[in-house]
């Protein structure tokens, strides 16, 4: 249930940072990836950073998560693994 | 998003964990918050307050027509560090190290330590890049760029539009062409403890091996990747400038 919600708050940040407004661009799901399926500007994934900061504050830390991951890795997020990271963070 | 208003231009700024100020600057067209986010900047944020902004004219900051020399955006720099504790490190990647060595040299007492990642010397060099075909200009950028550009999408789309901005709407081409060399009187009263990081495989090593040989105390550190080492090394150009942040 959780990872609905949060599913359904990255989507529509994502549709706000890309300026595609709801109902409009491609489908978000879990297995979205931010680069191959969406093509989101890595400036784009910033954005989306920025605003997931302002709507969790401190407990969800999207720089300290990034900073494990290899740039490979990091070009190959999908949507589920940053709900899954939310909620992580959510429940520890 | 985070922006301040800075010259009359509204710029995008991030700040990223807490400690001793380290500022980092991208380099021209390609270059972004994005270049640092997405690479070494979070390491060095673990101990470091890391501030990010995008030049005039680049990501989500303002494209202003003119004003795209080193001497302009260096004054850009010093208004967007103003609320900064004195003094910080200073880290560039090409273009950007350029404005972070001229700041350097114009600030002398404000910079703790300098990091110049491929820093182009003369800065004309650059300016045939600016001026390539696209498709030539393609064939030296990253892997990952270029295989966006074959899937002919979104991503590309937008990355034409703003260069093709940059380059047919501002100055930027004019001003890069008419950007004078550092001479090498200025680079050796530069006293910062300085580090230069060159890719092996990168056109701009030459000016690297020049401003190391000159600049009092200087490093050089050669690592495998081009131009574009935050992504052909990011781990390792992560751990040399951290060790010289600690030295």
């Amino acid at each position: 249930m959780v990872h609905e919600e949060t599913l359904a708050l990255v989507a529509r940040l994502l549709r706000e940072v890309m300026n595609e407004p709801e109902g409009l661009g491609p489908e978000i799901t879990r297995d979205t990836a931010f680069s191959a399926d969406l093509e989101l500007e890595s400036i784009e994934l910033v954005a989306l950073a920025e605003k997931l900061g302002t709507h969790y504050g401190p407990r969800v830390d999207f720089v300290a998560w990034l900073s494990g991951m290899e740039l490979d890795a990091i070009l190959s997020l999908t949507v589920g693994d940053l709900v899954e990271h939310i909620d992580t963070c959510l429940a520890g | 998003m985070p922006r301040r208003l800075a010259r009359g231009i509204d710029f995008h700024v991030q700040d990223l964990g807490a400690g001793p100020p380290v500022v980092m600057l991208h380099g021209l067209l390609l270059g972004s918050v994005a270049t640092w986010f997405f690479t070494v900047a979070p390491t060095l944020a673990a101990t470091h307050h890391v501030r990010l902004f995008d030049l005039r004219g680049h990501g989500l900051s303002e494209r202003p027509q003119r004003g795209y020399g080193t001497a302009e955006m260096a004054l850009d720099l010093d208004a967007l560090t103003t609320d900064l504790d004195e003094p910080f490190a200073l880290v560039g990647h090409s273009y950007g190290a350029l404005v972070a060595l001229r700041f350097a040299l114009d600030h002398p007492a404000r910079v703790a330590r300098l990091v110049l990642v491929d820093a182009p010397l003369p800065p004309s060099e650059l300016a045939p890049l600016v001026a390539m075909k696209p498709d030539v200009l393609l064939a030296a950028l990253p892997e990952a760029v270029q295989q966006a550009a074959a899937r002919g999408g979104r991503q590309i789309r937008r990355l034409l539009a703003s260069v093709g901005a940059l380059l047919q709407d501002t100055s930027l081409a004019a001003d890069v062409a008419a950007e004078p060399d550092v001479p090498d009187e200025a680079l050796v009263s530069l006293v910062c403890p300085t580090l230069c990081v060159y890719g092996d495989a990168s056109p701009c090593l030459p000016a690297g091996q020049r401003i190391a040989r000159l600049v009092p105390g200087a490093r050089l550190v050669v690592l495998r990747g081009g131009h574009f080492l935050h992504v052909d090394a990011p781990g390792p150009l992560a751990a040399a400038i951290q060790e010289h942040l600690r030295a």
